[in-house]
């Protein structure tokens, strides 16, 4: 190797959040939270478990993309982010495809 | 670089030898603790898999269970989580001006909120020790009134017990509920919050050993911003399992914000629990 090639970390384009931006989602996140455990003490029924779970899935993207800085990661980076909830999303299908429909065919 | 230049200082913080330069040893330091995240996702991702077929089969029973946890302190350490979320984004910020006094108070705060996260929690964990909802195997005599009137000892669950008289003050009807599919509500419960709580024990571990470093001038450069990142990665993954186990656990089953309240302030010693 007689001269250092050109590599994709030669730029740093990287910069870390300002106060004001990380007070923002703040802000955002513990709203988030009040609406979760509003719905969390509300009686929508069978409702209530998908509308708390959707509330957490926001909360979980707005945490991920900008407290964990997805934002601005790397490809790599977010294929980690997807891989995980790819092989989850892949244990829970074939799980539940099993458990919540072996009543159904009870012969 | 932008790291440095921000940091105001013409010191450059030394690459291990096997990087070319300072941002791919960062890029992998960060890859590094992403791997790590997505086998936590799937562990944590079992538990909640096998929670779920279980919710899915016992509906009724997971929401007495719930109806019996202490809805009060799971909520406010929701806003102390996420709190801590954000002191340790701004220990990132001091990190990268190269601020170490910002650093220590930042990294501090967060160790604060974490210890009060975890002290409501052996709070609750006791509290559920005091009420008897541990499951056990074990059996108890109570007398119980049969249909014709008169009153029998009739053997029953210690836990089942146990678990009635909690229901009971919640003023949650009992009827028709099967508490040996309570109590494993209860076993869900009791690991699902045990790995969360293990896992806020190593992130305070990691946060102290943080601290000592800021103490001793690990962080005089700038660029070693990524170590706090990379350790703020794991600590927002520990709060973001925390934003389900809320909602699962705590609140599947029937609350109200008065009962939530009350609940709170009997837990810290405000009102006395013993009617």
């Amino acid at each position: 190797m007689s001269e250092a090639k050109e590599t994709i970390f030669e730029h740093d384009t990287h910069t870390v959040a300002t106060t004001g931006s990380s007070l923002t989602v703040f802000v955002v996140l513990v709203m988030l939270a009040i609406v979760a455990i509003g719905v969390g003490f509300s009686d929508l029924g069978p409702w209530k478990v998908a509308a708390s779970l959707l509330v957490a899935g926001v909360q979980a993207l707005v945490l991920s993309i900008f407290f964990m800085d997805l934002k601005q990661a790397d490809k790599l980076t977010w294929m980690c982010a997807g891989a995980s909830v790819f092989w989850v999303a892949i244990m829970f299908t074939f799980t539940l495809t099993d458990y919540i429909t072996r009543h159904l065919a009870a012969f | 670089m932008a790291a440095s230049a921000l940091a105001g200082n013409k010191l450059k913080a030394p690459v291990a030898h096997h990087f070319n330069n300072i941002l791919q040893q960062q890029a992998t330091v960060r890859l590094g603790m992403w791997l790590f995240l997505i086998t936590e996702v799937l562990f944590f991702g079992g538990a909640f898999c096998a929670y779920t077929v279980y919710r899915v089969w016992f509906p009724r029973e997971f929401e007495a269970g719930s109806a019996a946890l202490n809805v009060g302190i799971a909520s406010v350490n929701t806003f102390l989580l996420l709190t801590s979320s954000l002191t340790i984004t701004l220990a990132i910020r001091s990190a990268y001006q190269a601020s170490q006094t910002g650093l220590k108070v930042w990294l501090m705060a967060t160790i604060i909120l974490g210890s009060l996260f975890l002290g409501l929690k052996g709070r609750e964990y006791y509290l559920d020790y005091e009420e008897g909802l541990i499951p056990t195997g074990a059996n108890v005599w109570v007398q119980e009134q049969q249909p014709n009137g008169t009153y029998e000892m009739v053997e029953k669950p210690l836990f089942a017990v146990n678990v009635e008289k909690v229901l009971h003050k919640e003023h949650f009807d009992t009827h028709a509920i099967n508490m040996a599919r309570v109590q494993l509500f209860f076993i869900f419960y009791y690991v699902m919050t045990g790995l969360h709580v293990i896992h806020m024990i190593i992130g305070l571990g990691l946060l102290i050993w943080q601290y000592i470093l800021a103490s001793i001038g690990f962080f005089r450069f700038g660029e070693r911003y990524v170590y706090i990142e990379v350790m703020s990665l794991y600590w927002h993954f520990v709060d973001m399992v925390w934003m389900f186990l809320l909602p699962l656990l705590y609140l599947c089953g029937p609350h109200t914000l008065g009962q939530a309240v009350e609940q709170f302030k009997m837990s810290i010693g405000l009102v006395s629990g013993h009617h």
